[in-house]
């Protein structure tokens, strides 16, 4: 815990102004696709149009004839290693005789103009041979199949409700485009200028695709136009050095919206079985479940999703027998993997609809039933691990009942479904109310070796102390360096902190997913903190820090922090490491897997005119356990974005595959949701400290997009009587 | 071509400009302002709003040609003022890849209209995704800069 | 993007001349649509003839109550008009229902006539297209067709015209005025826009060496009691579903005295509901009779697997809003 007095301003627990907003409301933030150099030249990428196919031969004669072209590269320009990947190393960085879904790359340019690089890449001749494309995930390959079995499999109960379920291909849909800058360095190696979530596992899999040794690949981060997951597998990282290699200029890739369609991992759509057997006091006795992810033609982070999917599968309830199969397949589908939420998305809209379709069938109010069956402190999940720590989910669900109602509507038009079109003055309209709550993991699992390095520096600068943090910790949006920032300043007192660019010159901060960063990274930098601290003191024999001073055990003063620091910086550096975690027992899915369960409950109330099936969202509560705010203005932030991406889920986010081929590439026909379908969000923070974490917090990112799918949709159902087992939600299913 | 025009003011000349290029990359990629974004260079995300000849347009569909002696303003050319602070001050940025084109869409709501409601807020920022906020702090926002 | 040649225009008789004389050129307006359209290749003029300067931005009342309005009128200004929101109401809703705010800062009047479908397939240059490549077949009849049309297809071509403007004007009846070297002539709007038909690639009575002038409004006293509706995925900034274009009015008697009615979203151009219309006239203002004159507008549609929802989502709607004015004009 904290020991440096509170005093210093924008410490842990106050909303101080993030130090990159300045410059992001001027226009003057680099983002990764504002990179400029010298004699830059710009890649271009040439992508399968075929789900299969194999390639019989390259032809990049017409190509290269073009005026402005530098380079044209096939996987036989590939030094090292000819295929990547995050679980698993099966996705080639070039397509080698085959390819396996639309939009795979097969070849890249660099040429002086973009348009240039364009018209090369087209003119490439690729000679393919379509083969038969797999596109129903239960006709592929198996990935991984994750059994849990625990309690007795042939449990009974008077109480019995199945249900199919199915989550459409949902697509992260950051705004700032794939892109960066790859300058080759003098030394032979490459120096990389990316937006990424993870430096160091870029780093390796660049440096074994280039073949060369990590130190003589450099990443460093530019500015990251939003992730949520999309940017964990590498996009044009070791396109762009290769190209930037080959002709010994930097080169600059920035893909295109359409492009960044197919240049990334989607959620993974699933189909899911389930049933929930109970007793007539609602207490549920069994649950048994089948799940089936499309995990797409590359392995990505599939593994590990249909982990999530199968071990939280159940929901925040406590079930004595469970039944669960998660299973991923490999199709001719586009790749699936991290999508915020990562399997525990799909899942929460089938236990929750199925916990509304229990309550019906009991005659229960849906909150009631849930408050029967919540986890508490000391529940076990199907896993046999035991949750420690605060568990709030009874109180998470009873706060956003007991929210006051969402307004009337004011006769405002503009505030009816389909807004200033709508025509009805409310007749026709029907109000309906939904709730759902969600348990996400935090952080990595499994046994994985999860852990973040920070350097920290404590040092005058003008007489007056100052505090460099440097972690390869990658801002996503999420205000992790101003986090950062404000964990050194509760740690060391000192008001001045500068957060350093993220970077490979210093140790792997780990994944910015798995709502694991203020955790890991923030653990890491007060680690870091408290050995500077400790450092500092032993120089005098102080005890502790306190208002610019350091005191003996008594409280006196013994010497300014200025004067100890003197003439000689401390610097300290540690790796970080949350406690263990272990794989789960292949046959049984039993095992401790995961550091810190994460609650989210929502209540979402809707409009909905029955007659055309138009869906307006009122308002929307969440109420969410963060353990510790650790900046309360960015908690909410991350509340109110994940909500609206699971209001995209629920009603009009899919992308549309059609026998492999995915049909709306583009923001006009792959629906995020604007300013006006988004309704006021009401926030309850919860902070009941995990005992286990930095000053008590717990992962915030995920959990409010699990749930907030599920209760929009029981919001519609309350409202239409419809059964509505498909998210999203179209008004052909209402009407219909 | 040789492109000449008004931007944020000052006289500003471009050459070698290919006739397919847009607005929106002269300005980032010839005039050194890569302020405005292009999160999808469709028109469908408000992410490259600027101002032309006072009026807010995409200029990620504008021909190069046709900014001709037009008077472009972006969000560069934005003096420092309410609008930024207040998206500053209520949280309203993450990302901030959405940023610069909504502060170019509130400055012109905000001079158009003093005290929007919030229903009418909502209609003038329809034109700009966000993808990371939910809009509530946007929203906050505006409402922080019209009290300024 | 194929390379071009990029000319300002700004004389109009100059401009006639270099259409018709300048091979594969084209005229560009706001580029809302033909910049896009050029840039995913669909489009490839070899020279674009920028009209923007040219001075037809005018709106101008005529003597007989109607409106003149010129080709070059940006949508927002059209839709902000005080004749427009006063006396045609449906059109500014209709306006200002489509797109953005920015875009519509951009969009000129005659661009909004010309504007492409949104068809996935005529967007997918690797698909089977008749319109982008006449005899290539049609994609979308076998593919994802849901935002396709029900009404006005034919074998060659399903695709779904996207203008929200058009919609309206089409039940005003407007006149497209369009130019050219050898001379004027005036279009009925619902005569501007052709079914495909088997040559899904003439979209419009336009020639290509004409220019659209401006479109003019007749007066039209039932307009003042009219309205938009648009049925779409999410609130704001996408196309239509389905959506109607109506205005009523009663006689003494309570019966319908005077009607028009158009759709949009599931037609292959703007859809003027004639049937409905004629069955409407004289009737009584009834839900049943509602539902009576939609289906028999519909009665002609053809689904594909995708999109036959729209068919009893058109006829919804266009009972909602003929309920609607109904309710207002009767003040219950």
């Amino acid at each position: 815990m904290t020991t440096v007095e509170a005093g210093v301003a924008g410490g842990v627990g106050t909303s101080p102004k993030r130090p990159d907003g300045g410059l992001k409301v001027r226009g003057e933030f680099a983002f990764s696709s504002d990179l400029w150099a010298d004699d830059m030249l710009w890649g271009a990428t040439l992508r399968s149009p075929h789900p299969h196919a194999r390639i019989r031969g390259i032809d990049i004669t017409a190509a290269v004839a073009l005026p402005g072209v530098y380079a044209v590269l096939t996987h036989e320009d590939v030094p090292g290693a000819k295929r990547y990947g995050l679980e698993i190393v099966d996705q080639p960085v070039l397509a080698m005789g085959e390819v396996k879904y639309q939009g795979e790359p097969v070849a890249v340019v660099a040429a002086d103009h973009p348009e240039t690089a364009r018209r090369a890449a087209a003119r490439i001749v690729v000679d393919y041979e379509v083969l038969p494309a797999v596109t129903e995930a239960s006709l592929g390959v198996l990935l991984r199949h994750v059994p849990i079995r625990t309690g007795d499999p042939d449990a009974t109960a008077d109480v019995v409700v199945t249900g199919e379920y199915q989550v459409g291909m949902q697509d992260q849909a950051f705004l700032g485009p794939e892109s960066g800058l790859a300058v080759p360095a003098e030394d032979g190696g490459v120096d990389l200028y990316i937006a990424t979530q993870w430096l160091h596992v870029d780093q390796k899999q660049v440096a074994d695709c280039l073949g060369l040794p990590a130190e003589k690949v450099r990443l460093t981060l530019a500015g990251v136009g939003g992730a949520f997951g999309a940017r964990e597998d590498l996009s044009m990282q070791v396109h762009a050095s290769l190209l930037a290699l080959h002709t010994g200029r930097p080169v600059k890739m920035v893909y295109g919206r359409e492009e960044s369609f197919f240049g990334h991992v989607h959620r993974h759509p699933a189909t899911m079985w389930y049933e929930h057997g109970a007793t007539r006091d609602g207490k549920l006795v069994y649950v048994k479940a089948k799940i089936v992810l499309d995990g797409g033609a590359y392995a990505s982070s599939s593994t590990a999703v249909a982990a999530n999917a199968a071990t939280l599968g159940i929901g925040p309830y406590e079930v004595p027998n469970v039944v669960m199969d998660a299973s991923v397949y490999y199709t001719n589908n586009p790749p699936c993997g991290a999508m915020r939420g990562f399997g525990a998305v799909q899942a929460c809209f089938a236990y929750e609809s199925q916990m509304d379709k229990l309550a019906s069938a009991l005659g229960l109010d849906p909150v009631e039933v849930r408050l029967r069956n919540a986890m508490t402190t000391g529940s076990r999940m199907p896993t046999g691990q035991i949750v420690e720590g605060p568990a709030p989910v009874a109180d998470l669900l009873i706060r956003v009942r007991s929210a006051p109602p969402a307004p009337e509507g004011s006769g405002d038009l503009r505030e009816m479904p389909g807004g200033v079109s709508n025509t009805t003055h409310g007749e026709g309209v029907v109000r309906g109310i939904g709730y759902g709550i969600g348990i996400k993991n935090v952080a990595f699992s499994e046994g994985f070796d999860d852990y973040a390095t920070a350097r920290v520096r404590l040092e005058l600068i003008g007489g007056e102390p100052a505090v460099l943090v440097h972690t390869a910790a990658a801002e996503v949006g999420q205000g992790l360096v101003t986090v950062q920032a404000q964990i050194a300043r509760t740690e060391l007192g000192v008001e001045r902190v500068t957060v350093a660019t993220a970077d490979t010159s210093v140790g792997s901060a780990g994944s910015s997913s798995a709502s694991r960063q203020t955790y890991m990274t923030g653990g890491a930098v007060r680690a870091a903190c408290q050995a500077v601290r400790a450092a500092l003191l032993a120089r005098v024999g102080g005890a502790r820090l306190d208002g610019g001073k350091v005191l003996s055990d008594s409280g006196a003063v013994i010497a300014d922090l200025a004067s100890v620091i003197g003439d000689g910086p401390i610097e300290e550096t540690v790796e970080w490491r949350h406690r263990p975690t272990y794989p789960l027992d292949p046959v049984t899915g039993q095992g401790n897997a995961h550091v810190q369960y994460a609650f989210a409950a929502h209540r979402a109330t809707v409009d909905v005119d029955v007659e055309l099936g138009l869906v307006r969202v009122v308002e929307i509560v969440t109420a969410q356990d963060v353990g510790k705010a650790v900046n309360p203005l960015a908690v909410e932030g991350q509340i109110h974005g994940g909500t609206a991406q699971g209001l995209g889920l629920a009603l009009m986010e899919e992308i549309q595959m059609v026998d492999g081929i995915v049909r709306n590439p583009s923001f006009t026909d792959y629906l995020i949701p604007t300013i006006l379908d988004m309704p006021p969000m009401k926030v309850d923070v919860l902070e009941m400290a995990d005992p286990h974490s930095p000053y008590g917090l717990r992962g915030v990112g995920e959990p409010p997009t699990i749930s907030s799918t599920p209760a929009v949709v029981a919001a519609v159902r309350a409202a239409t009587g419809k059964a509505l087992t498909r998210v999203p939600v179209r008004p052909e299913h209402i009407v219909g | 071509m040789r492109l000449n025009c008004t931007v944020n003011g000052e006289a500003r000349q471009a050459d070698d400009v290919w006739a397919g290029e847009s607005l929106l990359y002269v300005l980032r990629e010839r005039l050194g302002l890569p302020g405005s974004k292009n999160a999808c260079e469709q028109g469908e995300c408000g992410s490259c709003t600027v101002y032309m000849d006072g009026t807010p347009v995409c200029a990620c569909l504008v021909a190069a040609g046709q900014a001709e002696g037009r008077d472009v303003v972006t969000v560069e050319g934005i003096a420092d003022g309410p609008v930024q602070q207040a998206f500053l001050a209520a949280g309203a940025v993450q990302c901030g890849f959405c940023t610069p084109g909504l502060v170019v869409a509130v400055h012109d709501l905000l001079a158009r209209d003093s005290a929007p409601t919030d229903p009418e807020i909502r209609e003038a920022l329809a034109g700009n995704l966000c993808r990371c906020t939910g809009y509530e702090k946007i929203l906050d926002a505006v409402r922080l800069a019209v009290q300024r | 993007m194929k390379t071009f040649n990029y000319l300002r225009a700004t004389d109009v008789d100059v401009a006639l001349q270099r259409i018709a004389v300048e091979p594969g050129a084209r005229f560009l307006g706001g580029g809302t649509n033909l910049v896009d359209l050029m840039r995913e290749g669909i489009e490839a003029p070899e020279t674009l003839i920028d009209i923007t300067r040219l001075p037809l931005d005018g709106i101008e009342e005529l003597p007989d109550g109607g409106l003149r309005i010129g080709a070059l009128v940006r949508n927002s200004d059209l839709a902000a008009h005080p004749v427009v929101r006063g006396r045609y109401p449906f059109l500014s809703q209709a306006i200002l229902l489509g797109a953005t705010g920015q875009i519509r800062n951009m969009a000129t009047v005659g661009g909004n006539l010309l504007q492409r479908t949104r068809c996935l397939y005529f967007y997918d240059e690797a698909s089977a297209c008749n319109k982008r490549e006449p005899g290539a077949g049609c994609a979308a009849r076998e593919g994802f067709n849901r935002g396709n049309a029900v009404l006005g297809t034919s074998d060659a071509c399903v695709a779904t015209h996207p203008s929200d403007m058009a919609v309206a004007l089409a039940a005003i009846d407007a006149v497209v005025e369009v130019r050219s070297s050898r001379g004027t002539r005036h279009i009925p709007l619902t005569e501007f826009h052709l079914l495909p038909g088997t040559t899904p690639h003439l979209e419009s009575q336009l020639e290509s060496d004409e220019l659209i002038t401006a479109v003019e409004l007749p007066p039209l006293p039932v307009a003042a009691h009219s309205y938009y509706r648009k049925v779409r995925d999410r609130a704001s900034y996408a196309f239509a579903l389905v959506s109607v274009a109506a205005a009523l009015d009663f006689g003494a008697d309570g019966r319908i005295a005077d009607v028009r009615l158009a759709l949009g979203g599931v037609a292959t151009k703007p859809w003027r509901a004639r049937t409905a219309e004629q069955l409407l006239l004289g009737a009584a203002a009834s839900e049943d009779s509602f539902a009576t004159a939609a289906a028999a507008e519909l009665a002609a549609a053809v689904p594909l697997p995708g999109n036959a929802f729209k068919i009893d989502l058109a006829c919804r709607t266009v009972v909602a809003v003929l309920r609607r004015l109904t309710t207002e004009r009767s003040g219950s």
